[in-house]
Formats: structure tokens, C-alpha cells, sequence
């Protein structure tokens, strides 16, 4: 590996050592010193439409862009002198003589440059005395999409996001002046897997996602890190959720789910498919324990988990082998996956260990996998080698099955399933979501969903990450941690719970 | 030697012929460069020359020809600007119309120097007709071998293809001039990297006004020296002074660089007509600060405008006459940057139409007394912040007029 030169500057007064080729924005912003910017964004070469990272560089008979000018041995740099600050405010006055009042009802207020800077960098009475350009507001730019071009302030980002990024090119800037406008070509919709990133990228709110358009305030979301579930690459992902806001039928508890950073993965970007993942973690919950006995009566986890080890213990140990069979996913974690190990393969000496996960889709050949679950090596690493159940052997020879996931449905149909079921005396299900399957089971117990529980994937190239808790749990839902601890416990097992890496 | 085989644009009959081109004495130059100078001759000789670019900023030629990277295996380009979109402006037009040869030996030597083998002329949609002119000459000059493969029997090849914009003022700057030859909204690029290094598909270019180009023969055919006495010392050659306005005989004066510019409206365009007394004059095109009429006493070049406070530009004189308000005049420059603007950058797009609209209502009788300091204030922020040169061409103009002219306006405001 060539070595990194680096260059020492020095940035209000402080010195800084910066990468050769680094921009005089990103070094600053290493050396803690924001700089505030629109049009730059990291992922793309510098366009200096904005201008409103001017700053000030000795030797320089004007201001320039920190965005664009690279780093120099011994450059001297002033981000807040007199001019930079009256040539930043100028800006602000600029962009917002033609900006709507619209800050009440934008999904943006609260996280939108504009107003952030114009409170750090503005607070000028307005002068504009002239009639602001009426635009529309409201246009349908693809799947979920909305453009509002009075919003706009025309850094391109998307533009150069849709042509750099996905290729796909759909936006383009039209007429020039006050009139540039961003627009589709000939209303051909934005289609490709990466249209949400656009909302995460424009700096203000001038594309608005449908599925959260005046759903909340962004002040009200608590954003945490987590890793995608929905394929094999794992990519960083920020779930912002509300807690201790009253949740009423229906009503949100994760309002979006949007790109984390990482450079390793999925550098600024998720694929919508991930994106819809918030759906999976507020719609469709198993919300609390079920015994097909008594539907109606409120029974604990616990309480329903010594219904399991009841049945389990019932089986002589040296017939469990053949009579008592588990089926896991690779949406488990490596952490509950070694449990599982333990506890099925070593502490009961099972054989019947199966795997049924989500049936591949297409790669995309950007982010998204064909492996549609997101921890396939890790099922792998735990020493598990993943296979389908036959459904006339189970039903055949098993007394107790215990099915962790709804996706048998994804290999099976409905109705072998049933018939299969029908003949095994006890089968519990773990499940996060309700289905057709939750008939079937003599008690469906309710999962965490990834979002709700901390572990590790291991991605499609090997990559270990760890991610903690994103989303406070539903009420009464279990992880599989849970459910396999207790269930060493009761079983009298040790499967070494301080070291299940 | 007849006069005409020394001037930009010659009176004699069907000048613009190849024929007639060759009488003059034309393509010996580029024989001389072509056959027996070394490329690197070439370059000296136009920088000893002082050629300064014609096009607005005055920028020496042979010094920007030597900042194309030298050898290389690939593509580099020579791009011709004539787009003239300058308000004012008229004088590349009388090239192309009565000496196109002049401009291909021009480009022709300019290949030769830097090592270029393909060349772009880019001239303004308007100029449709004009460029069909074009072409007949470059067909004229390829069946003569003056053009296109092994030019005078040498190795060296020159293919020139006419490229027609589509009407956007912006499109003449030199960047944006790139981008729309490779067939995108004509919109500026941010420099640097500056087109000698990385230009038209990302190759090495040369862009030059068409008027410079057409000068380079001179150069090449009677010496550097000789060039310079045509002119000023650092600063060579004749210029083009397109006059319009009020003055009795518009149009076109070749001169030396450096005549004085009340000698040329007075004694050259006539003067003013009866009975009209010069309230301004713009020396260099309308994005060229006004001058009052006491401060007409300069010399007409680049130092000498830049030092009065305006600029010599691509040297259209408009002469502005007592009977025309300036607010007139003010709304004219104002709604065409609006209009003009390529709108990327938000100082040029936003101050360009805010000062229309405020100068707009002002016209419309609407005017309040802070207007005038809110104009300046505008374009203040638009001054030497926006990401090409055309937020300056947009606000000295502006900030000239309501600075000079500050009486008058403030009558229009109160009105
Ligand atoms: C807004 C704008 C418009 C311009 N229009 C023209 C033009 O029409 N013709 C021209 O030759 N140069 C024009 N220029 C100047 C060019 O950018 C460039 O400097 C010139 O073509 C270089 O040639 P020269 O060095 O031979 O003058 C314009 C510049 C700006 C900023
Ligand atoms: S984009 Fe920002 S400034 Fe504009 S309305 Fe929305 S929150 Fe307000
Ligand atoms: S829509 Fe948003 S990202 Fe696109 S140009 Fe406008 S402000 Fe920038
Ligand atoms: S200064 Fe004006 S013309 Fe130049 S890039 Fe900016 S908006 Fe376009
Ligand atoms: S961030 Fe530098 S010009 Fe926009």
C-alpha cells in the first residue's frame, strides 16, 4: 500500500495535518471546524454552485471555495473573518428572497441546512421587496417521490446523484436563470432501487418522501445506528423512531429508515428495498403470546416457554435425535446462533437442525444481494451447515418441532405445511410477524425484530459488524437470545452464556 | 503592398474568396510556420507579439497557448470562440463575413504551435448564414491543402469542424463554450482545472476569440516587432472599436491599440448627431463599466480601461446619448443578465433577477429610496463571489451606472 502524504495547514489559526488531495472543507471538518455547504457532498466531485463554503486563503486577492481547493503545504486558512461571514450571510439572503415560508409544514424543518445555517450564519430581517417566483410544489418525480421547486435551491446533488451514482440520470436542470429548474426528462419517472437516498441528500425539503410526508417533526425522532436485515450486505442504516410518544392503533413507532455512513459497505447509500424495512418493524408484529388452547388468556413468555421444555423433557433423551427438530433462519444473530448451536446441537443432541430463510431475489449489482437475510456467513461460522427440512420426514418421525421464523411458507406451500404440521403432536412458533403459520402452532411466541436487538452480522464478504439496539422493542416481544437462554436454563444446560461469540 | 493585406477586415472585392485571400498575400504565414519554424517558435513569437486575447479578458495569447501541456499521445483541441453575444459587439461577424481565411491561417498556425490537429469554431446560432460562409472557406482551404491532411506537404494535419450554439449568451464563455460542444446545458465549469489542462472531453484546449486568431498571420508573416508597432508596446496589433449609439457614422473602426476613445467617437463615428450630447459611454461592451463623459479621455486598452475603472472588453463602444434615461439603460442590462444568467450559482441566478425586478418596479413607478443602496448591495454580493466571471459582467455594469448616475436615478425612484 503507497503511503498517504500528508500536508500541514493551518485552519483559524490552528494547525492541521491533512491527507494530500483532501479539500480544504474536509480538512477543516477533521479538525473539527464546520464549514457550512450545500452543493458539496463528499461522495461527489466539487461543483461550487452554491458558494456558500467561500473562505478566506492568504495570498488570495478574493475568497474561495473551501469545497474545491485543495489542500496546500503551509496554505493559511480564515473561516470566519468579516468578509467570510458577510459573503456567507449574502448567500443566505440570496437562496431565501427566494425561498417559501413553508418551514411550519416542511417535512425538513428541523434537519434542513437552510434554516440550520440561517440561524447560525444569518438572523438578517428580510429586504426582498420583490414578488418571489411561483413554482410548483407538488410534482410526482418517480415511486414516492416528491419535487417542490419552490424549496429548491438548486445544488444539483440529486442531479448528480442520479448520474453518478445509480447512472440512471433521470433528473436534469432545465431553462437558466431564476427559471433553472430541476425537472425529469420528458416526465419519465426516477425508477431505479436508490430513489430514497435523494431525500436523504437534498439539503433542504425540496424532495419529500411519501411514506413520511407530514407524518412528524423531525425533532420528535431518535435516530440510532443499526445494520440492514433485508440482504447479505449490511449496510449502515440510522432507524429514527419516536419513544414515549403515545402510540395509538395504527401509529408509527419508526417513522423512517435511512442510509447510514460507512465506507466499507454501503459508503452514503441504502437501496429502497432496505429502506422499506421500517414497515417491517411496526407492521404486521406478533404483539403477544398465543396459546391456540386459550387464545383469550394473557400468558407470559416465560410462562409459555416451560409449555416448550415441558414437551421437550417429555422426549426420552436418547430418542430427541430423531423426535424433536428445530427449525432456525440467518436472520439470527451470530450471537443466537452460537446459542442455538449449543444448545441444539450440543446440549440436545439434536439432529433435525433445518433452516428456512427468505427465498433470493436478484442481485442488483450495486448494494442489494440475492441473499435476502442478512447473516448467512454467520450461520456458517457457528458451524451450522443450512438445509431445508423434508417436510413427509418431519412429519413422519418428529413429536416436537420449534420453528423460529415465518419463511417455510417461502419454500412450501400453505398447504403442506398444514398437512406436515398437523401430524407433529407439538410445534411452536417464534415469530416476529403473524401469518398463516400462526394457526397451525400450539403457541406462537413474539420476536424482536433485528432493529430491536443488539448482535452481529456477518456480511457477503466477511465483514463482522456489530450493531446495538436501534429501536426500543415492541411491548411483550422476545429476542431469541431470550428465548434460547432461558430455554439452556431450563434445560439444565450450560451453553456458556458469557461467551457466545 | 496594398493596405488591405494588413487589415482585419479588407475592402476589396469579394474579399471573403480564397482567391482574393491569396492576393493579399494569404497562407504564407502558416506556410512559414508550418515549413520552416520550429512549433515552439511559433508560441514565442505571438508572446514577444503582446497579442492579448480579444475576446473581453485580455489574457496574452502565446502565454495561454504555452500552458497546453506539451507531447502527450492524446487528443488536444483548438476551440474558436465566436459566439460574440456581447451586447455591442460586431466585430467577429465582419471577420467571418469578409476575411475567414485570415481566421483559419490563424488557427492553422495556433495548431501548428501548440500541436493540435483538430479544431472547433463555435458560432452563435444567430450567425447561421454566416457560418455556411464558413464553411465554403474551410472547403476552400482543404481543396488547396491549406487544410486538413499533410498541410503544405508536411506532416502536419488540421481538421476544423463548424459547430452552430443556440443562442445563449452564457455559451461564450470559455468553459460553458466546452460543455456545449460536447452536446450539455451550456453551463460554466468550475476552475481550475483551466481547459489548457483539461478541456473540451477532458483534453487539452485552446480557446481563443476569433479576432485574435485572425491576428496571428500578421504576427507570423511580418514579425513580433512589427506587430508591436501597430500597437502599444505590451499591448500589439489593431483592434476592432464596433461603435453604436449616438454617434453619426456606427460601426466598425480598425485602429491601433491605444487611440483614444473620444478620437474615435468624435473624429472616427462622427460624433454625436445634432442637437444630442453624450450623457455615457460603455467602452467595452455592455458588461464594461460606464464612463461618464468627462472621463472619456483614455486610451482605448486593456491597462489604461482597467485603470479608469472599466474594462476594454471585446471593445463595442456604446455611445449613450442625453435623450436616453438611464433607467432605460439600466433596465436594458438588467433584464438581460437576468435573462442571460445560466442560473447555477446563486449569487449570478438570485442578484441577477432580484436587481431586475427591483429595476423593473422602479420603471413601473414603484420605486422606494432604498432601492438604489439595495441594488449596490446586491451587487456587492454578487462581486467576485460567483463561480464565473459573468457575476462580475453583471454587477460592475449595474453598479456603475447607479453610482454615476445616482442623480437622475434617484428623480426615476421618486417619480
Ligand atoms: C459571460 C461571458 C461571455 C463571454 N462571451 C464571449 C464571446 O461571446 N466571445 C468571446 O470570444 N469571448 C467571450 N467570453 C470570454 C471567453 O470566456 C474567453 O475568455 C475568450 O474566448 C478567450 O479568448 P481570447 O483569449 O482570445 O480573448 C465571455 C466570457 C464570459 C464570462
Ligand atoms: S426547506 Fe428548510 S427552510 Fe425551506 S421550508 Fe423546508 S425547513 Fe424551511
Ligand atoms: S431538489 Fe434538493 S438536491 Fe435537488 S437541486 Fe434542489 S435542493 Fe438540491
Ligand atoms: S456566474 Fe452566473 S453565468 Fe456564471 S456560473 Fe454562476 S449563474 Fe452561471
Ligand atoms: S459547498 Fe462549496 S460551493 Fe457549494
Amino acid at each position: 500500500m503507497s503511503e498517504v502524504k500528508m500536508v500541514g495547514l493551518t485552519i483559524d489559526g490552528r494547525t492541521v495535518r491533512a491527507a494530500e488531495g483532501t479539500n480544504v472543507l474536509q480538512a477543516a471538518e477533521q479538525a473539527g471546524i464546520s464549514i457550512p455547504h450545500f452543493c458539496y457532498h463528499p461522495a461527489f466531485e466539487a461543483e461550487g454552485n452554491c458558494r456558500l463554503c467561500l473562505v478566506e486563503i492568504e495570498g488570495l486577492p478574493k475568497l474561495d471555495l473551501a469545497c474545491s481547493t485543495v489542500v496546500r503545504e503551509g496554505m493559511i486558512v480564515r473561516t470566519s473573518t468579516a468578509p467570510v461571514l458577510e459573503a456567507r450571510k449574502d448567500v443566505l439572503e440570496f437562496l431565501l428572497a427566494e425561498h417559501p415560508l413553508d418551514c411550519p409544514i416542511c417535512d425538513k424543518a428541523g434537519e434542513c441546512k437552510l434554516q440550520d445555517y440561517y440561524d447560525r450564519h444569518g438572523l438578517f430581517p428580510g429586504w426582498f421587496l420583490e414578488a418571489k417566483e411561483k413554482r410548483q410544489k407538488k410534482i410526482s418525480i418517480g415511486k414516492g417521490l416528491l419535487l417542490d421547486r419552490e424549496r429548491c435551491i438548486l445544488c444539483t446533488r440529486c442531479v448528480r446523484y442520479l448520474r453518478k451514482v445509480t447512472g440512471t440520470g433521470e433528473l436534469g436542470v432545465f431553462e437558466r436563470g431564476v427559471r433553472a429548474e430541476v425537472g425529469t426528462y420528458d416526465d419519465a419517472p426516477i425508477d431505479n432501487n436508490y430513489s430514497g437516498n435523494l431525500v436523504d441528500i437534498c439539503p433542504v425539503g425540496a424532495i419529500t418522501d411519501t411514506d413520511f410526508r407530514f407524518k412528524t417533526r423531525a425533532w420528535f425522532l431518535e435516530k440510532r445506528p443499526t445494520v440492514c436485515p433485508r440482504c447479505s450486505r449490511g449496510c449502515a442504516v440510522i432507524v429514527e423512531s419516536v419513544s414515549g410518544y403515545p402510540l395509538e392503533e395504527g401509529e408509527r413507532r419508526v417513522f423512517r429508515i435511512r442510509a447510514g455512513e460507512n465506507p466499507a459497505v454501503n459508503g452514503y447509500w441504502i437501496c429502497d428495498f432496505g429502506r422499506a424495512g421500517r414497515r417491517d418493524i411496526d407492521e404486521g408484529r406478533q404483539e403477544r403470546v398465543i396459546k391456540s388452547a386459550s387464545p383469550e388468556s394473557e400468558l407470559s413468555w416465560q410462562k409459555a416457554l416451560a409449555d416448550v421444555m415441558a414437551r421437550i423433557r417429555s422426549v426420552p433423551g436418547p430418542e430427541r435425535a430423531a423426535k424433536v427438530a428445530v427449525i432456525l433462519n440467518s436472520r439470527m444473530t451470530r450471537e443466537e446462533l452460537t446459542l442455538a448451536k449449543r444448545l441444539f446441537a450440543e446440549g440436545l443432541s439434536l439432529d433435525k437442525i433445518f433452516f428456512a430463510d427468505p427465498k433470493p431475489g436478484a442481485a442488483d449489482g450495486f448494494l442489494l444481494t440475492e441473499e435476502r437475510v442478512p447473516n448467512a456467513r454467520g450461520v456458517l461460522q457457528a458451524g451450522f451447515s443450512p438445509r431445508l427440512p423434508d417436510l413427509d420426514a418431519l412429519a413422519a418421525s418428529v413429536e416436537v418441532l420449534l420453528v423460529f421464523g415465518s419463511h417455510l411458507l417461502d419454500h412450501f406451500s400453505e398447504e403442506a405445511v398444514s398437512r406436515a404440521l398437523a401430524k407433529i403432536p407439538s410445534k411452536f412458533l417464534f415469530s416476529a410477524h403473524t401469518g398463516p403459520l400462526d394457526r397451525l402452532a400450539e403457541i406462537v411466541f413474539p420476536l424482536a425484530v433485528s432493529a430491536e436487538k443488539s448482535g452481529t452480522y456477518i456480511n457477503i464478504d466477511g465483514l463482522r459488524q456489530s450493531f446495538g439496539r436501534a429501536a426500543e422493542p415492541a411491548p411483550g416481544v422476545v429476542s431469541e437470545h431470550e428465548i434460547l437462554g432461558c430455554l439452556a436454563a431450563g434445560l439444565g444446560l450450560n451453553v456458556g452464556e458469557h461467551d457466545v461469540r | 503592398m496594398s493596405e488591405d493585406a494588413v487589415r482585419l477586415i479588407p475592402a476589396d472585392e469579394g474579399s471573403w474568396r480564397l482567391e482574393a485571400y491569396l492576393r493579399r498575400g494569404g497562407y504564407e504565414a502558416a506556410r512559414k510556420a508550418v515549413t520552416s519554424m520550429a512549433p515552439a517558435d511559433v508560441i514565442t513569437e505571438v508572446r514577444k507579439a503582446g497579442l492579448r486575447g480579444r475576446g473581453g479578458a485580455g489574457f496574452p495569447a502565446g502565454l495561454k497557448w504555452s500552458f497546453v501541456p506539451q507531447g502527450g499521445a492524446g487528443p488536444k483541441y483548438l476551440c474558436v470562440n465566436a459566439d460574440e453575444g456581447e451586447p455591442g459587439t460586431f466585430k467577429d461577424r465582419a471577420i467571418l463575413v469578409r476575411n475567414p481565411h485570415q481566421l483559419i491561417e490563424g488557427m492553422t498556425i495556433a495548431a501548428f504551435g501548440v500541436g493540435i490537429r483538430k479544431a472547433f469554431i463555435y458560432v452563435r446560432g444567430e450567425y447561421g448564414r454566416i457560418a455556411g460562409r464558413l464553411r465554403e472557406a474551410i472547403a476552400e482551404a482543404e481543396d488547396e491543402g491549406f487544410l486538413g491532411g499533410g498541410i503544405f506537404g508536411s506532416g502536419f494535419d488540421l481538421e476544423v469542424i463548424v459547430h452552430l450554439g443556440a443562442g445563449a449568451y452564457i455559451c461564450g464563455e470559455e468553459t460553458a463554450l466546452l460543455e456545449s460542444i460536447e452536446g450539455r446545458r451550456g453551463q460554466p465549469r468550475l476552475k481550475p482545472p483551466f481547459p489548457a489542462v483539461v478541456g473540451l472531453f477532458r483534453a487539452p484546449t485552446a480557446i481563443n476569440n476569433v479576432e485574435t486568431l485572425a491576428n496571428v498571420p500578421l504576427i507570423i508573416g511580418r514579425g513580433a516587432d512589427w506587430f508591436l508597432g501597430r500597437g502599444l508596446p505590451k499591448d500589439g496589433g489593431t483592434r476592432l472599436f464596433g461603435v453604436s449609439g449616438a454617434v453619426r457614422r456606427p460601426g466598425l473602426y480598425e485602429l491601433p491599440m491605444g487611440t483614444q476613445l473620444r478620437t474615435i467617437i468624435e473624429t472616427h463615428a462622427g460624433g454625436p448627431p445634432e442637437g444630442v450630447a453624450i450623457k455615457a459611454v460603455i467602452p467595452g461592451g455592455l458588461s464594461a463599466p460606464a464612463l461618464r463623459p468627462d472621463e472619456l479621455d483614455v486610451t482605448m486598452d486593456f491597462d489604461a480601461l482597467a485603470r479608469a475603472g472599466s474594462m476594454l472588453g471585446s471593445a463595442g463602444i456604446i455611445v449613450i446619448g442625453d435623450k436616453i434615461p438611464i433607467l432605460d439603460v439600466l433596465k436594458v442590462m438588467a433584464r438581460f443578465y437576468a435573462h442571460e444568467s445560466c442560473g447555477q450559482c446563486t449569487p449570478c441566478r438570485i442578484g441577477t433577477s432580484w436587481i431586475h425586478k427591483t429595476v423593473t418596479r422602479i420603471g413601473e413607478g414603484q420605486g422606494r429610496a432604498s432601492d438604489l443602496d439595495h441594488i449596490l448591495r446586491l451587487a456587492d454580493g454578487m462581486k467576485g463571489r460567483t463561480l464565473c466571471p459573468m457575476g462580475d459582467a453583471a454587477a460592475l455594469p449595474v453598479q456603475a451606472l447607479v453610482t454615476k448616475f445616482r442623480d437622475e436615478l434617484e428623480k426615476a425612484v421618486a417619480r
